[in-house]
């Protein structure tokens, strides 16, 4: 048995992971502890669906070692919104339209979570830029990036 | 001898006796974490090539999901403490757990070293960059790997450790020996590279070809670093290319060509033509070989200009 | 205030950003076992040994199943030619041969890797083999003459060995046009396959119990889903329960069954519950992914440059199975003209089975690339006679009461002349041909579209507390078409917020038949049932209010959510009360209705093999595109794109904006991003890695207007919308960026190189 356990905090809450070397964090999260907004979109890094911030990064679960995970903080979609209130960006998402499947929504919503953390006002270029590991098939882009620019206080570039 | 690059499918399974692919990985993996450097040496003299080393982990689970490999063991060794800085002394050494992120963003090497800032950050996306390791990237040997051809142009030595033979420092070009290959003991850990210092009157650039804007494997991968006399005489030539061979290399002939030059049109022209001799481009999934040899020139051009302008830049 | 034009937020949206939706991933029933297929590893051959003894002995495994286990059944969406297990002979890579069912994923896994599969791989077909026809050429089906249609042998139609269908309208003075002709004009066009690949693989739970299938699954299609696993499976449809769930994305990928005849079959074989679910590359190589084709043009042109007839000959790769495709092989018909006067006009077109993975519907289907053929063949043609490309288009365009080559009359054709002129006003052709920098071209073309017709249902369910239900099986494969389109007009009608109507998951035994989200039909085929059956629960309604209030029933009115006399201000009931009391009085509020596009006139003797008719509610549409090509690498930048469409009633503006910038995305991703090439009847492309969706940073935002051409029967007059804005993508792409580099296009997708052989250097 290759089976080893460790512990870290996902939104906030301390759960054990139980898991071998192969066990990836999104298998964790989806699988052992029921957390079924981070999706499996491709299993290779490309899509993005399966983003998560690890200690603020946005990290794609599918190929993070869930054992790796020790001591780290774990945040997914499931802790992002306040309670009974969205965050700003999942808010501006909704208000622009930026929804449409939603498969890839949560991955969007985390990457521009750590964006917005780590540069509160982007520009248009940082926004899309911080978004090549996200792909949606369903809405072109452009109204999940205004999303984004609306909560920016820049001016928007012409 | 184009090789052919096949891409495996995780459909395959055992047809008229060959191996199956999906068999190999039947028992589950151990992970193995280090707390610092000794634990993981102590690993990898224990297991040897049973082991896998892992940092980021951007290569090593996708290989392990789809049967690539088969380790009974993934050494961890992303909290490896001091393996990560980036520094100037004698040489620039950058620790093998450097993330794309941090050679992205690092003052020293965006100032004098920007053909290795600029490739790191075309890796992946945020997600990739935000864990991947220069380390990974080196050991990964893909023939794209976008880190090979600048930290080729800056001479870079690898710096190995072992248990049991200590410190060892190989060049790089003859640490990456083929596709995927590399000249790793089983106990051995890299653990930082070391690179040629720039100074003033030397610039470096990086260029990468792909389809889409972001997230692609290099189709060419073009890294130049150029270093000018007072008379703006380019004194020192390297040039380095991915994607169009089986491993990354130093084009010498091409350098050769723009030594002493001030690399006007004709002269780069000429070093175009040498360069596209030493390349063996194939035809693969992202590109044909026929393209490969239409931008190469093109891109080298450009790069070789751009490159000048800023070695000479200080000049009057 | 109406809702109807207004951006309300669709009902789902705090759901998905939430993270809370259910979809078919992520479907988990108790005690559920998980299945793993054992998929052909070659595109065609001969199995000689599948030994599943090593299998069966695993750990964790239930059951192993394969051809030897399976029915006698042949199934099909149009022609039934297939059976759950490659039996003897496999025609695709991917085909399943075999199913491991285990307790879990990785144990499935690792029992299909120890089956013992021998097979003799043989020469497979593909498409420029088949389209040789030579007689030497291997069947891809040696049984096709003993197949029978879905619908009835009276509905078989032409098909020939490896031509799984054949449409031809042969007019009799085609070639004597040719031969008077004063300038031919030729043209060829080759287009690659296309890919779905939307972000949620494909899955399915399957339950079987006290002779009943239940299926749960994000398909786009439940009926057609019940229907295949009936088929599968020998049963009544009737037999078969399929729920849906909140759809990943499917934009036609997901219309037909794909997992669910198999995950039913071992549901019913382990008695347990039984999940099966694709990885990407399995989803990649056995998606029914747009068809390549293989199209020649051409048009003898008279002496006042005016097109006097054409030929087009169009080859379509139906894969290795035919499912939708025979349909789809009469488009040709309808896109011979595009939306331009021609005179008679030879079409003929030819799918063909190739050892391939079948081929199937993805938005916009072979317009895609049939537009594509047409207006670089205008734009050839407009070369040719020394004209302006967009002039040559306006004095040739099709206008009202002109009809298509299959005699339906465009009563509204002049909308396409308001588009191109609407077209100008966001990007003017004459200044920006007249600015362009010397890497820049310019490309514009028109089309028109149809708004699918097939039968939908909805109930309409008026609860004790005033709000409405909606009971339909229609879904919304993301667009936003029933928690935008349908939520909006009926709570229109019932003068609520949309947040009151609550509309139900598709059930196949609770609902009427509804067709599915495809070709563009859900907001306006169940949008109009939902506003009949809306109109007959409020006549329900206005009788009890009428002997609530001692009024007429004809006086009433429903404003607001309140229920009163018309005229009266003071007491007014609110629709929770008169809903409150009829039930209790004359029982609850229920209305239902179905709705389905009435038959259009045309001419059936125009074609033999036509089987799809016509193009019912159709829609015009003009686009233009403003590309950059880079000298060095080639590569091309969309600069600009500009869209005018005719959407009859706009119900939603973002949810209409959603659309028309979602379609363009995945146009530019087939032209010039995406590539699916097939060698010796393999995918080189396998993974997301390789297979190049476009990112944010390769897209621009569309510019667009919308016209309001009413359409007399749709809802408020709404007419389709979310598919017709990917025809035209190649098209105008192709034409930019041949004017870019001054030499033709002739193949979808455009790559650097095209662009590098061109200018040259």
């Amino acid at each position: 048995m290759n089976l080893a356990s460790t512990s870290t905090l996902v939104n906030g809450r301390s759960v054990t992971i139980i898991g071998d070397g192969a066990t990836t964090l999104l298998d964790f999260l989806r699988d052992s502890l029921g957390l079924r907004g981070t999706k499996e979109g491709c299993s290779e890094g490309e899509c993005g669906a399966c983003t998560v911030l690890v200690d603020g990064r946005p990290v794609d679960s599918c190929l993070y070692p869930a054992l790796a995970a020790e001591g780290r903080i774990i945040e997914t979609i499931e802790g992002m919104d306040e309670g009974s209130h969205l965050s700003s960006i999942q808010a501006a998402l909704v208000a622009t339209g930026g929804i449409q499947c939603g498969f890839c929504t949560p991955g969007f919503v985390m990457t521009l979570t750590a964006l917005l953390q780590k540069q509160p006002n982007p520009n248009r270029n940082e926004i899309v830029s911080a978004l090549a590991g996200n792909l949606c098939r369903c809405t072109g882009y452009s109204q999940i990036v205004e999303a984004a620019v609306s909560l920016s206080e820049l001016e928007e570039e012409s | 001898m184009p090789l052919s690059h096949r891409e495996i499918s995780p459909i395959e399974t055992k047809v008229n006796g060959r191996q199956n692919v999906l068999e190999k990985r039947g028992k589950q993996v151990e992970f193995r974490r280090s707390g610092d450097l000794e634990e993981a040496l102590t690993s990898l003299a224990e297991l040897g090539d049973k082991a896998q080393v892992l940092a980021g982990g951007t290569d090593v689970m996708i290989q392990l999901e789809r049967g690539e490999i088969f380790p009974e063991t993934l050494v961890h060794i992303e909290r490896v403490e001091g393996m990560r800085d980036i520094a100037e002394n004698g040489r620039l050494t950058l620790g093998a757990l450097a993330t794309h992120i941090d050679l992205a963003q690092s003052p020293v090497l965006c100032d004098r070293y920007k053909s290795v800032a600029h490739a790191a950050s075309l890796i992946g996306g945020w997600q990739t960059q935000a864990v991947g390791t220069i380390g990974g990237n080196v050991c990964n040997a893909s023939p794209a790997a976008d880190l090979l051809p600048p930290l080729l142009v800056h001479g870079t030595n690898v710096l190995l450790v072992s248990k049991d033979r200590g410190e060892r420092e190989v060049s790089l070009a003859d640490f990456v020996v083929g596709r995927r290959t590399i000249a790793r003991e089983p106990d051995e850990l890299v653990t930082g590279f070391s690179l040629d210092l720039s100074d003033g009157r030397t610039a470096d650039v990086y260029k990468k070809v792909g389809r889409r804007g972001a997230m692609e494997v290099a189709i060419v991968g073009l890294a130049i670093r150029l270093s000018v006399d007072q008379a703006g005489t380019i004194n020192d030539a390297r040039i380095a290319v991915c994607s169009v061979a089986p491993v990354p290399f130093r084009a010498q002939a091409a350098e050769q060509a723009l030594l002493g030059t001030k690399a006007n049109g004709k002269e780069t022209g000429s070093a175009a033509a040498l360069l596209l001799e030493q390349v063996e481009p194939i035809d693969d999934v992202r590109a044909t070989a026929n393209y490969r040899r239409m931008v190469l020139p093109r891109i080298f051009e450009s790069a070789v200009a751009d490159c000048y302008l800023l070695a000479a830049k200080d000049l009057s | 205030m109406t809702l109807i034009g207004t951006s309300t937020v669709r009902t789902d949206a705090v759901e998905k950003v939430r993270g809370k939706s259910i979809y078919g991933v992520d479907v988990e029933i108790p005690g559920m076992l998980h299945g793993c297929l054992l998929r052909s590893p070659v595109p065609a051959g001969t199995i000689k040994r599948l030994d599943t003894t090593a299998a069966i002995a695993m750990p964790g495994v239930h059951a192993v199943c394969s051809s030897a286990d399976q029915p006698d059944t042949l199934a099909g969406w149009i022609l039934c030619e297939q059976r759950l297990f490659a039996t003897e002979h496999v025609r695709y890579e991917g085909e399943p041969i075999a199913v491991v069912v285990a307790d879990s994923r990785e144990q499935a896994k690792a029992a299909v890797a120890a089956i013992d599969l021998q097979i003799e791989e043989e020469p497979g077909v593909d498409l420029v083999t088949a389209m040789a026809d030579d007689p030497a050429t291997p069947l891809v089906h040696p049984e096709w003459e003993t197949y029978r249609p879905a619908a009835g042998p009276e509905t078989d139609h032409p098909r020939h060995r490896n031509i799984a269908a054949q449409m031809s309208s042969e007019p009799d003075d085609v070639d004597a046009i040719f031969e008077q002709a004063e300038l031919i004009v030729e043209d060829e066009l080759i287009s690659n396959r296309q890919y779905q690949a939307y972000i949620e693989p494909k899955s399915a739970v399957a339950v079987f119990a006290e002779g009943r299938y239940t299926i749960h699954t994000a398909a786009q299609y439940p009926f057609n889903v019940r229907d295949r696993v009936a088929q599968f499976l020998g049963v009544r449809p009737s037999s078969v329960r399929v729920v849906g769930h909140t759809i990943g994305g499917g934009f036609g990928g997901k219309l037909d069954a794909a997992l669910e005849p198999i995950a039913a079959f071992m549901a019913e074989k382990t008695g347990r519950p039984v999940r099966i679910a694709n990885n990407r590359t399995e989803d990649l190589l056995t998606c029914p992914s747009r068809e390549n084709a293989v199209i020649k043009i051409r048009t003898a042109l008279d002496k006042h440059g005016k097109m006097a007839a054409r030929e087009l000959l169009c080859d379509m790769d139906n894969g290795a199975y035919s499912a939708e495709s025979i349909w789809l092989a009469s488009l040709p018909l309808h896109i011979a003209k595009g939306v331009y006067q021609v005179g008679p006009t030879r079409v003929i077109s030819r799918l063909h089975y190739t050892n391939t993975a079948p081929t199937g519907a993805f938005r916009g289907v072979g317009g895609t690339y049939l537009y594509a053929a047409v207006e670089r063949h205008m734009d050839s043609i407009a070369d040719s006679l020394g004209i302006d490309r967009r002039q040559y288009r306006l004095d040739n365009l099709l206008g009202d009461g002109d009809t298509l080559l299959n005699g339906q009359v465009l009563d509204d054709a002049s909308t396409l002349e308001k588009s191109f002129e609407r077209l100008d006003e966001i990007l003017p052709w004459d200044k920006t041909n007249g600015s362009k920098g010397p890497y820049q071209g310019a490309g514009l073309g028109g089309c028109i579209w149809l708004t699918n017709p097939m039968p939908g249902q909805a109930t309409v369910k008026v609860n004790e507390d005033g709000t409405i239900t909606v009971i339909t099986s229609a879904n919304d494969n993301g667009s936003g078409a029933v928690t935008m389109g349908i939520t909006q007009i009926v709570a229109e009608e019932f003068g609520v917020g949309p947040g009151e109507v609550h509309i139900t998951s598709p059930d196949t035994d609770v609902t009427g038949y509804d067709a599915g989200s495809q070709g563009s039909r859900t907001t306006h085929i169940v949008g109009r049932a939902a506003l009949d059956a809306s109109l007959k629960a409020k006549e329900q309604l206005f009788e009890v209010a009428a002997g609530m209030l001692e009024a007429s029933p004809a006086d009433m009115d429903l404003v607001d959510g309140e229920i009163g006399v018309v005229g009266a201000p003071g007491s007014r009931i609110s629709l929770a009360e008169v809903a409150a009391a009829a039930t209790w009085t004359i029982g609850p509020i229920v209305a239902a209705a179905s709705y389905t596009t009435p038959a259009i006139d045309f001419n059936p003797a125009c074609a033999s093999g036509l089987l799809f008719p016509t193009m019912p509610t159709p829609t015009y549409h003009a686009h233009m595109a403003v590309v950059e090509v880079d000298p060095i690498t080639g590569q091309i930048e969309v600069q600009r794109y500009a869209v005018v469409q005719d959407v009859g009633r706009v119900i939603n503006p973002t949810g209409v904006r959603g659309q028309i910038q979602g379609a363009v995305a995945q146009g530019i991703g087939h032209t010039l991003y995406e590539s699916l090439q097939i060698k010796d009847c393999r995918y080189l492309e396998r993974t997301l890695e390789n297979y190049r969706l476009p990112l944010a940073v390769d897209i621009p935002t569309v510019e667009f207007i919308t016209l309001e051409i009413p359409d007399s029967e749709g809802p408020y007059g709404a007419k389709g919308v979310a598919e017709p804005p990917i025809a035209l993508v190649s098209a105008v792409l192709a034409n930019a960026v041949s004017d870019a580099i001054g030499a033709p296009i002739t193949k979808i997708p455009i790559t650097p190189e095209d662009v590098l052989e061109a200018i040259g250097g």
